[in-house]
C-alpha cells in the first residue's frame, strides 16, 4: 500500500483515501468540435504508459477531496513529488538520477 | 522430436526416465530472421507456432527477456471461457476455446485443459438481468451458456451457501459447461516444444531494447541485449510491457500497465469441481490439480511495473471469499504474486497493423487474455503472414480507437478474467 | 374527529452505548449541521454568521461551546451545533458566494472514550494517531474499514467519530469489536 503526501492536506496519508485518476497534464483540445478523429483518439485514448518517470493525477477522495498531481516511479512505485493542480509540471531533470 | 505417448512412458520407466529430450533447443541467435516475435509468453509462441504450421514459414525466433511463459502466462489464475457479451469477443475467445478443446493433440502435449464449468455468481436483480442477457446473447451465437436456479447452482458446486440469510445471497448463477482451467505454464511449454521441432529459435534471457527501422520507415530488425538480430516483419506481443516496446518504434497505445494479483492456499483435498466467480463481491475460486485453492484479486489503481500489488488488493478478496465460502475462513493463503497486465479503456484487445510497416502488434489483453491464447495465436499469426486481420479479429484493431467502435466488455461484466 | 399524529425523527442507534472500559462508545446526541464550502471571500461573513471561525489551517478545527467547525479541504467545512440551533437562517444576505447545506440528520456521530480509544479507532483507520503526529483538536475526514468518516481528537482520549447515518450500524459494530479486542 502506498503513503500518498497530499499537497492540500500537508501531510502523508495511506493509499486507502486516495483515486488514482490516470495520467497527468492532458489538455483536453480547446476547439474538441474541429479536431480530427485522429487527434481526439490521440488525447482521449493514448497514453504514454511509461516504465520509470510517470506523471499522473490522484485525488484524495476521502480526505480533502482534491485532485492534485504527483510524479512517480512506476518500477519502485516511490512517489517523487506531489503538487497542487495548475501548478508547473516539474522537469524531469528534476529526478533523474535520484535513488529511486 | 519423439512423440509422447503411453508407450514413451512405458519405454521410459524401463530405463529410469533417461531418454527424455529437452523440450526445445536453445540456440544462438542468427543475424536474420523471416519474422521476429518479442516476448516468449503464450500469445507469442503460439504465434510462432501457427505461422510454421499454417502459413508455412519458420525462419522466425520468439525473443523472450526472461524465460517463456515467466510473463502474465506463468502468473494467471488461468480461466478459460467465452461467454462475453460482444460479437467480437464471442469470436474470439470461442475460437479459442475450440482450439482449448484440440490443443493437446494438436501440440501432442498434455495443457491440463479441464472443462470443469465456470458459474458467475448472482446477488441481485442487475445481476440476474445482466447474466440472463449475456445467456440469450451467447446462445443466439451458438455459444453454450445456461441459467441456474439456486437449487441447481448447488447441486453442480456443493460449497456454495445459498441460504436466503448469506451475507450475499445467491438468486442464481450462470454457467457455461464447456469453460474450465488449463495448466499455465504447460501451455507456453507445449508450444515452445512444438515450435522448436519446427525449427523455430526460441531465445531467452534476451531484452529487446530498441526497434530499427530502414529508410523506408518499415523495420529492419530489433536491438537486444544479445546485439542487433534483423527482421523482415516483427510482432509485438510483450503483455505488460508492450507500450515500452512500442515506444521503441514510436508508436502509442491506449494501454496502461497496471499490477494483478494472485494467490494459491494449502493445497486441500478434492472439495471445489468448478471455477466460481462473483462480479458483484468481486472474488473468484478454483481448486487446482495439487488442491490448492486458486484466489484472483483485482488490479491497483495506478500504473505500474513492480510486479507486485497493494496488500489491500488481496485482504480485500480474502475478505469477499470468506463471505462467500465461510468454510474456507481457516485455510492458510501460502503464496501471493502479481503481473504486470496492459488494459485498454474498453478493455478488449487490440490485434492490429501498426503505422509502421512489417510491425504487428498484440496487446491490451489485460487481466483475462490467458484464455484466448490458442485463438489470439492462431490469429496473430494470420494477421502477420497476411499482413491483415483475419476476419474473427477484425474488430480489434487499434483504428476502433479513431472510430469510436469500442467493444465495451468493461461495461458489460465489470471483471473480464 | 381527526387524531393527529405527529412523527417522531429517531437517529440510528440513538441512545446506544458499547465498547469497553477501556474504550467506551456513545451515541453522541442530535445536533444540526451544515456542510458548507466557500471561497476565501466569503470566510468572514460566514464566520461571523455562524458564531464560529471556519478554520483556514488544513486539519485544524475551531471548537465553541457546542459547536464544532471542522476543515475538511481547502473550500469545504462541517459546522455542528450541538445545541440544535437551525443556522441557515443566519446566512441571509451574505454577499460573497458560498454554499451551505443541511446535513443536520445525514451524519451520526460516535464518541470513542477511553485510554483505548486510539488503539480501537486504528483497528479500521490507517490514521497515525500517536499524540505528536495527531494532537488534540486536529480534525481529517479518513475512512473507517469501507466507510468513510471525519475523525476529531477532542481530548486526548476522547474522539468525536461523524459518519453517513446509514453506515452508522456498520462503523458502530466495527468499533465495537475493535473496543472490546483492544480490552484483553
Ligand atoms: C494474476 C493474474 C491472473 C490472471 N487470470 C487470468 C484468468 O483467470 N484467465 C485469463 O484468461 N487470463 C488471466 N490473466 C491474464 C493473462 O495472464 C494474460 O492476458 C495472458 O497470459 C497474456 O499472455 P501473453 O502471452 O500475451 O503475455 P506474457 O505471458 O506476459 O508474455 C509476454 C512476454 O513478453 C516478455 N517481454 C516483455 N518485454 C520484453 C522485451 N523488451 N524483450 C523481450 N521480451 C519481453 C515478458 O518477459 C513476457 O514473458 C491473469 C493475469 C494475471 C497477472
Amino acid at each position: 500500500m502506498l503513503l500518498i503526501h497530499c499537497p492540500y492536506c500537508g501531510e502523508a496519508r495511506s493509499e486507502l483515501e486516495f483515486a488514482g485518476a490516470g495520467e497527468a497534464h492532458i489538455a483536453r483540445p480547446e476547439n474538441i468540435t474541429e479536431v480530427s478523429d485522429e487527434d481526439f483518439a490521440q488525447y482521449f485514448f493514448m497514453r504514454t504508459n511509461p516504465k520509470g518517470i510517470h506523471y499522473e493525477r490522484w485525488r484524495h477522495i476521502h480526505g480533502c477531496g482534491r485532485f492534485f498531481n504527483a510524479v512517480r516511479d512506476t518500477v519502485s512505485d516511490r512517489f517523487l513529488k506531489t503538487y497542487k493542480t495548475g501548478e508547473p509540471k516539474p522537469d524531469r531533470a528534476e529526478f533523474e538520477g535520484e535513488g529511486r | 522430436m519423439r512423440k509422447y505417448s503411453v508407450f514413451a512412458l512405458a519405454r521410459e520407466a524401463m530405463r529410469h526416465h533417461s531418454g527424455w529430450e529437452k523440450h526445445w533447443t536453445s540456440p544462438e541467435p542468427k543475424s536474420e530472421y523471416d519474422v521476429i516475435i518479442i516476448g516468449g509468453g503464450g500469445h507469442g509462441m503460439g504465434a510462432a507456432y501457427y505461422l510454421a504450421k499454417e502459413h508455412g514459414i519458420t525462419n522466425i525466433a520468439v525473443i523472450e527477456k526472461g524465460w517463456i511463459g515467466g510473463g502474465n502466462t506463468g502468473r494467471n489464475t488461468t480461466i478459460v471461457r467465452s461467454n462475453y457479451l460482444y460479437d467480437e469477443s464471442m469470436d474470439i475467445y470461442e475460437h479459442s476455446l475450440k482450439l482449448w478443446e484440440g490443443l493437446a493433440l494438436d501440440l501432442n502435449y498434455n495443457v491440463m485443459y479441464s472443462p470443469r464449468g465456470v458459474m458467475m455468481l448472482s446477488h441481485n436483480e442487475h445481476d440476474r438481468q445482466t447474466f440472463k442477457r449475456h445467456v440469450h446473447a451467447n446462445r443466439l451465437y451458438g455459444i453454450d451458456n445456461e441459467w441456474l436456479t439456486p437449487e441447481a447452482a448447488k447441486e453442480y458446486c456443493p460449497p456454495l451457501d445459498i441460504a436466503a440469510t448469506a451475507r450475499y445471497p445467491i438468486n442464481g448463477a450462470a454457467l457455461q459447461r464447456r469453460a474450465g482451467t488449463a495448466r499455465h505454464d504447460a501451455v507456453v511449454w507445449g508450444y515452445g516444444r512444438a515450435a522448436s521441432d519446427r525449427g523455430i529459435h526460441i531465445i531467452q534471457n534476451c531484452e529487446v531494447k530498441g526497434i530499427r527501422r530502414g529508410p523506408d520507415g518499415a523495420v529492419s530488425g530489433v536491438e537486444t541485449s544479445k546485439g542487433f538480430i534483423g527482421a523482415k516483419k516483427i510482432g509485438v506481443s510483450a503483455s505488460g510491457h508492450n507500450s515500452v516496446v512500442m515506444a521503441m518504434a514510436d508508436v502509442s497505445l491506449p494501454l496502461e500497465s497496471q499490477p494483478l494479483q494472485a494467490l494459491v492456499s494449502e493445497p486441500l483435498k478434492p472439495i471445489f469441481p468448478c471455477v466460481v466467480m462473483s462480479n458483484t463481491v468481486h472474488a473468484y475460486i478454483s481448486q487446482s490439480d495439487k488442491g490448492e485453492l486458486v484466489i484472483g484479486a483485482g488490479t491497483d489503481q495506478y500504473n505500474s511495473y513492480s510486479q507486485t500489488g497493494g496488500l489491500q488488493i488481496v485482504t480485500h478478496t480474502l475478505d469477499a471469499i470468506c463471505e462467500l465460502f465461510p468454510i474456507f475462513r481457516r485455510v492458510k493463503m501460502m503464496r501471493q504474486w502479481g503481473g504486470i497486465t496492459d488494459n485498454t479503456p474498453d478493455r478488449s484487445p487490440i490485434q492490429s497493423i501498426t503505422p509502421v510497416p512489417g510491425l504487428f502488434v498484440n496487446c491490451g489483453w489485460g487481466t483475462g487474455g490467458f484464455k484466448a491464447t490458442p485463438g489470439s495465436a492462431h490469429l496473430f499469426a494470420h494477421l502477420i503472414a497476411k499482413g491483415e486481420p483475419h476476419k474473427l479479429a477484425a474488430g480489434l484493431t487499434l483504428d476502433r480507437y479513431r472510430t469510436g467502435r469500442l467493444i465495451d466488455e468493461a461495461a458489460a461484466a465489470a471483471v473480464a478474467h | 374527529m381527526v387524531e393527529e399524529l405527529v412523527a417522531t425523527r429517531t437517529t440510528p442507534l440513538s441512545g446506544t452505548y458499547g465498547g469497553s472500559g477501556l474504550a467506551r462508545l456513545v451515541i453522541a446526541g442530535d445536533a444540526t449541521r451544515l456542510s458548507v464550502r466557500a471561497g476565501e471571500e466569503a470566510l468572514g461573513a460566514l464566520s461571523g454568521a455562524l458564531d464560529i471561525e471556519l478554520p483556514r489551517a488544513p486539519l485544524s478545527a475551531s471548537v465553541t461551546d457546542g459547536g464544532y467547525a471542522f476543515w475538511l479541504g481547502p473550500d469545504e467545512w462541517l459546522v455542528i451545533n450541538e445545541h440544535g440551533e437551525e443556522m441557515i437562517p443566519r446566512l441571509q444576505g451574505i454577499e460573497a458566494p458560498f454554499s451551505a447545506v443541511d446535513v443536520s440528520h445525514r451524519n451520526v456521530a460516535v464518541t470513542v472514550v477511553g485510554p483505548g480509544a486510539a488503539a480501537a479507532i486504528n483497528a479500521a483507520c490507517p490514521q497515525d494517531l500517536r499524540p505528536d503526529r495527531f494532537p488534540v483538536g486536529k480534525v481529517v475526514r479518513t475512512v473507517l474499514g469501507k466507510a468513510e468518516i471525519v475523525l476529531f481528537r477532542k481530548e486526548e482520549n476522547t474522539f468525536r467519530i461523524e459518519c453517513w447515518r446509514s453506515f452508522a450500524p456498520y462503523v458502530f459494530g466495527l468499533l465495537d469489536q475493535a473496543a472490546k479486542d483492544t480490552a484483553y
